[in-house]
């Protein structure tokens, strides 16, 4: 019997030594190296003013683009739903656009990578969103999105002209979408334990210059090098700051919804 | 002369067998169940629903036959979900054998091949269960083996994967959503009344237990190290004296990394206590239990309640009636701090307030709060819950000020007469359905709660029985002003009545009708009722259900663990039966 205990005791510990990884603290992060293929990838942040949860899953979106890269990850930060109405001096920075994409979602914040989830009726919470992200960028370039915008100053007009130009080959209907973007915004926020009055607001969807769903420039097969142009007029609101507007446009596939390819370009 | 031999040894091998087989017949069991829950759906515009998405009937249905022969038992269990039920998983959806398992156990050693249930203590490093109303089951396909050593000493060992939907259990099957890693543990325990003989006798009892489970993972991230072997381990003792009861466990856990606490390395850890007294007519209970950080599934990237290796036991009351089982508490899994008290009390025969058949009194207190987080450094910066980093520092005994529930009960229960019976309750309930239930910014459910149960023997076959309930909210009254977006976030708030009448002819029959009404939600067209009609005849182990009417939208709850259940409107039906 004595036997036997030996043997179920060793075995038990030998399980427990071998069972258990402790990884250093200091080394958690693995060194990434985004795939060569220049496809750059746009994160929708469904966030609110009234959301306690949004600045710390916003912070963590940012830090995703400052490892994967500034110029491959795109950060959209779209307010609607409940947490995004503003009640008293909090600001409103909610669009006719945005609410149509958030789709009667019942909570923030929530994240589309590309459309991928959001086409399908659901959303990604932030901690789902690395490999989403992740798998996006190993996907193939194909297009080149160039943004050429003329700002006028006094009367504030922005004339937008988008030139895409094709990499590789498909054959489906693409659709462009153009949006006036926002940096750095100061605010009212609330955030854990209470409400920061200079909270700064990064990347805020402002609203698109050609609809919701943008317009579609190609129905049909599209070869290297073909070339697509998509223009667009607006007025920048008096309220917002020029200094800290740009233009970001994305194209997606009307079939499934996905984004293919995002660019963006500041107005001045 | 030797055909003769040959012959009569023919015969003899021949009722030899005919009499072993016979034996073996004689000392088999069978047993099984089958269950069918279906339902109709109908568009009904007045609950707002106004499109059935192509579902117009959906239907949940199980068989499970289980055969036993002395020391060897074996089972299946067959499932389909055609479609699955609203509120259901969409990946039930299918058809299939669900389960399956063979054990031998001839006391000493118990060998179990296939799907597998088993608990180690309360659960907080090892549970498998299957509970069909939430259409929960997370078994584990593989191997048990059990030794009982000496007398009052049991050693378990579990290795296997465990069951996600439909999905294959070879790894070579595999598809990117669906990877789920090997859990290995084992645990034991030791009964010491029964090892000691000095101890046989003695009213003092004790049993010892420990256990250590892991699972074993592949790092699939592409941004973060993930431990591909994750441990957890548990103490228990269980003792009691006289009329006294004590128990007690600890668990703790690794660094695990995952979806469900935002990639944080920091160790989690688990305490849950129970002391209780009993005699006679009086019974008192009370239960402390801390959580921390201590989701643990079998793969670091499951959400909800997929892929758990453990579980929670949530220390609330648990309600049945339709009002106040309207909010149940959910376990939440990244921490809690939870309380109990509950007494129950019965006034004797033949007192002033017992009456001819006595008064049962019980009074039930639980609350639960968050745990204290506090930020910690990172790089030189304050952060806290940060991905990649501990998440935060927590002190054991600190509870939050943030509140997830409480609930505070009063029942009697009395047999007025030998045709009258009443039970009626009071419970004052504040619930974070911010925090259960998701619903973001929505205040809290602050509710007084009462229901009145009476059943009236009309003779010895017929009864009566009803009930009132009536729900009131403290802070969301009518008249309140909402914004258009925030709408459905009121969906069953507010004040509510609900009436029940059944009469029954028993042993057969029972039919009732009912109203849930929302009568006093703070959006006008959300004020609707909720009215069913139900007829139900048994006949020996056989149930069948037939109901019609609507369903309010709520959460349906087992032991802490909740499936959210859409409004809907149509016909069901339950078809039940065992043997």
């Amino acid at each position: 019997m004595k036997k036997i205990l030996s043997i179920i005791a060793f075995a038990a510990l030998m399980l427990a030594v071998t069972s258990c990884d402790k990884i250093d603290i200091n080394n958690t992060h693995k060194p990434y190296t985004p795939s060569s293929s220049g496809k750059t990838v746009l994160i929708k942040d469904f966030t609110g003013v009234r959301c306690v949860n949004c600045p710390g899953a916003a912070e963590t979106a940012h830090e995703l683009q400052h490892q994967l890269g500034e110029d491959r990850v795109f950060i959209m930060s779209v307010h609607a739903g409940s947490l995004a109405m503003p009640v008293g001096k909090f600001p409103d920075f909610r669009t006719e656009e945005g609410t149509l994409w958030y789709n009667e979602n019942s909570s923030n914040p929530l994240f589309a990578v590309d459309h991928v989830s959001l086409t399908e009726g659901n959303t990604l919470n932030v901690s789902q969103i690395d490999a989403a992200v992740g798998d996006a960028l190993t996907e193939p370039q194909v297009f080149n999105i160039a943004i050429e915008n003329d700002y006028n100053e006094a009367s504030r007009e922005l004339k937008v002209r988008n030139t895409f130009t094709v990499n590789g080959d498909g054959d489906a209907t693409y659709y462009a979408t153009v949006c006036l973007m926002e940096d750095s915004i100061v605010g009212r926020q609330v955030v854990p334990g209470g409400v920061d009055t200079a909270y700064v607001f990064r990347n805020v969807f402002r609203g698109t210059l050609n609809g919701a769903d943008g317009e579609m420039f190609s129905n049909s097969a599209i070869y290297p090098a073909d070339e697509f142009t998509v223009n667009c007029t607006t007025t920048i609101d008096s309220v917002y700051n020029a200094d800290q507007c740009y233009i970001l446009t994305y194209i997606y596939d009307n079939k499934d919804g996905k984004i293919i390819h995002t660019g963006m370009a500041k107005i001045k | 002369m030797r055909k003769h031999i040959l012959l009569t040894l023919a015969l003899a091998l021949t009722f030899g067998f005919k009499a072993s087989a016979q034996s073996f017949l004689e000392n088999s069991q069978v047993n099984g169940s089958f269950q069918t829950d279906a339902q109709y759906y109908m568009l009904d515009n007045g609950i707002g629903i106004d499109n059935l998405y192509g579902k117009q009937l959906g239907l949940n249905g199980f068989g499970k036959v289980g055969y036993s022969n002395g020391n060897f038992s074996a089972g299946i269990r067959f499932e389909a979900f055609l479609p699955e039920l609203n509120g259901f998983r969409q990946e039930l959806n299918g058809v299939g054998l669900a389960n399956f398992y063979a054990t031998y156990d001839n006391g000493f050693v118990g060998v179990t091949v296939g799907d597998i249930y088993d608990q180690f203590g309360n659960g907080l490093v090892f549970r498998t269960y299957e509970e069909w109303s939430l259409g929960m089951d997370n078994a584990l396909r593989g191997v048990r083996t059990i030794v009982r050593p000496i007398q009052g000493v049991t050693l378990k060992g579990v290795y296997g994967r465990q069951r996600y939907f439909w999905a294959p259990y070879n790894e070579r099957e595999f598809a990117t959503d669906d990877y789920r890693g090997i859990v290995r543990g084992v645990d034991g325990e030791w009964d010491l009344n029964q090892s000691i003989p000095a101890m046989n006798e003695s009213e003092f009892k004790m049993t010892l237990g420990g256990s250590f489970v892991s699972k074993k993972q592949y790092d699939q991230s592409l941004f973060y190290y993930i431990p591909e072997n994750v441990g957890a381990a548990a103490g228990r003792v269980n003792m009691s004296y006289g009329r006294f009861a004590f128990s007690t466990e600890y668990a703790y856990k690794i660094n695990d990394p995952s979806a469900i606490n935002n990639f944080i390395y920091k160790e989690g850890q688990a305490l849950m206590s129970s002391l209780s007294y009993s005699q006679k007519g009086l019974g008192v209970v009370l239960q402390v239990k801390r959580t921390d950080n201590m989701s643990f599934k079998s793969q670091y990237t499951a959400l909800q309640n997929d892929l758990d290796i453990n579980f929670i036991p949530p220390i609330n009351y648990t309600h049945t009636h339709s009002l106040p089982s309207m909010y149940t508490y959910s376990t939440q899994p990244n921490g809690e701090m939870a309380a109990q008290f509950q007494v129950n009390y019965t006034i004797p025969k033949g007192t002033v307030l017992g009456g001819k058949y006595g008064t049962k009194l019980s009074l039930n207190m639980s609350q639960v709060n968050d745990i204290v987080r506090d930020s910690i450094m990172d790089h030189g910066q304050m952060v806290i819950n940060k991905k990649g980093t501990l998440g935060y520092a927590s002190d054991f005994f600190a509870v939050s000020d943030h509140r997830f529930f409480r609930d505070i009960n009063f029942e009697i229960d009395k047999k007025i007469s030998k045709d009258w019976h009443v039970t009626a309750q009071y419970i004052n309930l504040y619930y974070d359905i911010e925090t259960i239930e998701g619903h973001a910014g929505a205040p809290p459910v602050q509710a007084n709660i009462g229901f009145l149960d009476v059943t009236y023997k009309i003779n010895k076959r017929q009864s009566l029985r009803f009930e009132l309930q009536g729900l009131w909210e403290r802070e969301v009254k009518k008249g309140y002003v909402y914004d258009e977006s925030e709408k459905k976030d009121y969906q069953k708030r507010g004040d509510w009545a609900f009436g029940l009448l059944e009469y029954s002819i028993t042993p057969h029959w029972s039919i009732s009708i009912a109203d849930k009404w929302n009568y006093g939600n703070p959006v006008p067209e959300f004020r609707d009722h909720y009215f069913t009609g139900t007829v139900t005849y048994i006949h020996e182990a056989t149930r069948i259900m037939l109901s019609g009417g609507r369903q309010s939208e709520g959460v349906v709850c087992v032991g802490g663990v909740c499936r959210t259940v859409p409004a809907s409107s149509g016909v069901s039906l339950t078809v039940s039966t065992s043997f």
